[in-house]
């Protein structure tokens, strides 16, 4: 009998070690976290990661949210800031004077002219004149629906004539930007964002974080794989907004930058037609060749890029690029739905 | 030193040696399914979560049918219908609509966002949609 007591109480102890092994293997494992923002470049940003609480995440995000404002800060073409010397200044100081910059910009602004000789002047950082036309009429387009206009022909062309890449002047000995047309403007809203999620993603892994996942407004990238060593699973989001099916594909992703431009969220309807954000600088107009196009890279800032180029472009034009282009793929959805892809895109397609 | 070795006797297992055996493979079982029992638990638990300017507003569990006015001081809302384990945007004061147009959304980590509200909903304790992120 006394045998049957000490199986017991050896039973009994079994069961409090375990529980107590399983509490503290909860308790010790670097739990996943995520953060959001709303404060940097008009979209909300999310940041997936790992930290041993809630407290050490949150001041992780707060630092990352500090160095993505000041990327927004200096993009924005809208808002001044004081102390700072933004891309509005450089607009603003068109056709009088060169403008200090910080070498965020400077390196920005390099980047958005090499994807502008690469993808053949379908991505363009100088077509602010005609990008604000459109904006404008956008904004007033969805405020009062029932009166959207579209911009005359006669004075797109006009703001056209004041997108000369030539006369955007980077002097990097004296990190000054000059814009030598009085009537022109930078807008990075196709390289911007992409491109500082990029010197986000170096950021955090100075801060120790080795598998994090950053979306800010849909331009994805992953630092690292997730902690089990299993890749980031990113789903591409179907431009068909009634269905029900939120996501036509997954890709995995480590240590890769994905971004989607389409035609599906940022738009206004004149007659009945959609007309989107993105316009093509060699019609003024905006594309109707697809509903979305995604590119996947290495780096944020020409993946964003590319994905505005593509968006401009014919398929098979826009094919032969990305297949002249190393570590980079691309897939097209067609305003049916029709799915292409280039030869190295792997992606597991939803059932 | 610790001998795990039959009894030097050569005889078949004792008794309390069955018994131990039982025991463990009882604790066992039990532990599995409490831990399954738990994680079931949980996925019934999913919630829709609303922020607005990244803090949370309030939390409505997808069980649950309801309405919600999320609503600013400025007098910007958005509505918010939880039915049939789903939660959408039914209605908002804002220009663009795209909260409105988006579809309804029930799996862990999805969101419905309104940037002019700076207005969030997403899915907390919700079965695993499988994916970690998404690009549009």
């Amino acid at each position: 009998m006394k045998k049957v007591y000490g199986v017991i109480l050896l039973v009994i102890g079994i069961a409090v070690l375990v529980s107590a092994i399983c509490l503290y293997g909860r308790d010790e494992k670097l739990n996943q976290y995520q953060g959001q923002f709303f404060d940097c470049f008009d979209t909300v940003t999310t940041i997936t990661g790992y930290a041993g609480s809630q407290e050490e995440f949150s001041e992780k995000m707060d630092l990352l949210k500090q160095k993505l404002l000041h990327y927004h800060q200096l993009y924005d073409i809208y808002h001044t800031y004081s102390g700072i010397n933004n891309l509005k200044t450089i607009n603003d100081a068109a056709g009088v004077e060169a403008v200090k910059v910080e070498p965020e910009i400077m390196e920005l602004l390099k980047l958005g002219k090499e994807m502008y000789e690469q993808t053949k002047g379908e991505f363009q950082i100088a077509y602010g004149s005609v990008l604000s036309l459109w904006h404008d009429y956008r904004e007033q387009g969805m405020a009062k629906p029932n009166q959207a206009k579209l911009p005359a022909k006669e004075e797109l062309s006009k703001r056209a004539q004041h997108t000369e890449m030539g006369a955007v002047v980077l002097d990097e000995t004296a990190s000054t930007v000059y814009l030598t047309d009085k009537e022109m403007s930078l807008d990075v809203g196709g390289i911007g964002k992409g491109y500082a999620v990029q010197r986000l993603a170096e950021y955090a892994r100075e801060l120790g974080m080795e598998h994090v996942l950053i979306s800010v407004g849909g331009n994805v990238s992953a630092v690292g794989a997730k902690i089990d060593q299993k890749p980031w699973r990113v789903g591409v989001e179907n431009p068909d907004q009634d269905s029900l099916e939120p996501y036509l594909c997954t890709v995995d992703m480590v240590d890769q930058s994905i971004v989607t431009s389409g035609d599906y969220q940022r738009y206004y309807e004149v007659d009945g037609k959609r007309y989107c954000h993105i316009i093509d600088p060699h019609t003024n107009m905006p594309p109707e060749y697809f509903a979305s196009v995604s590119v996947l890279a290495k780096d944020s800032g020409r993946a964003d890029a590319l994905s505005t180029a593509l968006f401009n472009m014919e398929f098979e034009e826009g094919l032969s690029l990305v297949e002249s282009l190393e570590d980079v793929e691309a897939m097209w959805i067609g305003k049916d739905g029709e799915i292409r892809s280039s030869s190295g895109w792997k992606a597991d397609e939803k059932k | 030193m610790v001998k795990f070795a039959p009894p030097a006797d050569g005889r078949p297992m004792k008794k309390n040696d069955l018994i131990l055996i039982a025991a463990l493979l009882a604790v066992a079982l039990l532990a599995y399914a409490g831990v399954s029992l738990y994680s079931k638990v949980s996925t019934n638990k999913a919630e829709a979560v609303v922020y607005q300017q990244g803090k949370e507003q309030g939390r409505y569990r997808l069980s649950e049918n309801t309405v919600v006015e999320i609503s600013l001081e400025n007098g910007d809302y958005n509505i918010l219908q939880i039915r049939e384990g789903q939660a959408e945007i039914t209605e908002a004061s804002c220009p663009d609509k795209t909260c409105v147009r988006h579809r309804p959304i029930s799996r862990q980590g999805e969101s419905l966002v309104c940037l002019p509200n700076q207005m969030a909903v997403e899915i907390e304790n919700g079965a695993d949609s499988g994916i970690d992120g998404a690009t549009d």
